[in-house]
């Protein structure tokens, strides 16, 4: 048994899981799900589509240089079956796997405060900016201007014909 | 009067659906140009190839970058000055993206070469197994 990686987005594949494809060179691709086939499919390079591990590998986003990670290898080395080599091997997989959680933490809090601070400083430079360009800009003045004077203007109001009374309106009764 | 035969209507379907196959793929991928047609030795192989009756142009005209056969060596020139040609140069400047990648990714490397002599091999994995950093 053996658990293979997905060729787009390097996720463990299971046995009886995903699909391969066997290129005439003998190389087989191996895929988790359908979207990976068909991201292959489309000749999408996974080092430029977002949510694969090769994106965050190569963009900086994940560990790639640390002991902890060295410990995964495909040996090709059949090994005799050892009851304390299984049982310590056991053990420090384990042990591995706390020290990579906290060390994978550590170096996100790390990325994250180095983000933080660049935002900030980008923030900072935008006010700034958005200061001194507010200072170019000349109020209006209402002295020099020229200011419009809006005068009231009396408008003789119209009677309506529907307005009671004055002996203008029209009844509805009969004389 | 019946119904006229009308299969083969929807042949447009049928060519998608062909289209789509993976096996439907060009000649080469980008990693197999870039890692082995590349090459100095396999270069020249391939640009100077035999007379081959099937092939266009008689294989006589070959793009290696595109893995393309033209019918002339003119068409081979234009080629090579087009936009098609130039945009795969581009990609082909930046490393493949090979299975190796996928696993190193996912944090499965690989052990570099076997070692010839293995003193000891339970002793020697015992022990690497128990050191952690």
């Amino acid at each position: 048994m053996r658990i293979e990686k997905c060729f787009f987005c390097s996720v463990s594949i299971y046995p009886g899981h995903g699909s391969a494809f066997v290129r005439n060179d003998s190389k087989v691709f191996r895929f988790c799900t359908s979207k990976c086939h068909k991201n292959f499919k489309m000749k999408r390079n996974p080092r430029k589509v977002r949510w694969t591990k090769a994106f965050r590998k190569a963009a900086g986003k994940e560990m790639t240089v640390d002991s902890t990670i060295d410990f995964e290898k495909r040996r090709n080395i059949p090994v005799r079956y050892d009851r304390e080599l299984i049982q310590t091997t056991i053990k420090a997989m384990k042990r591995v796997g706390e020290i990579k959680k906290r060390r994978e933490h550590a170096f996100w809090k790390n990325r994250m405060t180095i983000a933080k601070d660049k935002q900030r400083a980008d923030r900072t430079k935008k006010l700034e900016a958005a200061k001194s360009s507010m200072m170019l800009i000349e109020p209006e003045s209402r002295e020099n201007g020229r200011v419009r004077i809006r005068e009231k203007i009396k408008v003789a109001k119209a009677r309506s014909a529907l307005v009671q009374g004055e002996d203008r309106s029209m009844g509805m009764d009969l004389d | 009067m019946g119904r006229l035969r009308r299969s083969r209507a929807h042949h447009a379907r049928r060519d998608i659906h062909r289209a789509a196959r993976t096996r439907a793929r060009p000649a080469r991928d980008l990693d197999q140009i870039q890692l082995i047609d590349l090459e100095p030795e396999k270069r020249s192989t391939l640009e100077a190839q035999p007379l081959n009756h099937e092939l266009p142009g008689l294989g006589q005209h070959y793009c290696v970058e595109c893995a393309r056969y033209m019918e002339t060596d003119a068409a081979l020139q234009t080629h090579w000055k087009s936009k098609v040609h130039k945009r795969r140069c581009k990609q082909l400047r930046e490393p493949a993206y090979t299975i190796e990648e996928s696993e190193r990714a996912a944090g499965l490397g690989r052990e570099e070469r076997r070692p010839t002599v293995r003193p000891a091999p339970e002793m020697e994995r015992g022990t690497e197994m128990a050191v952690v950093p």
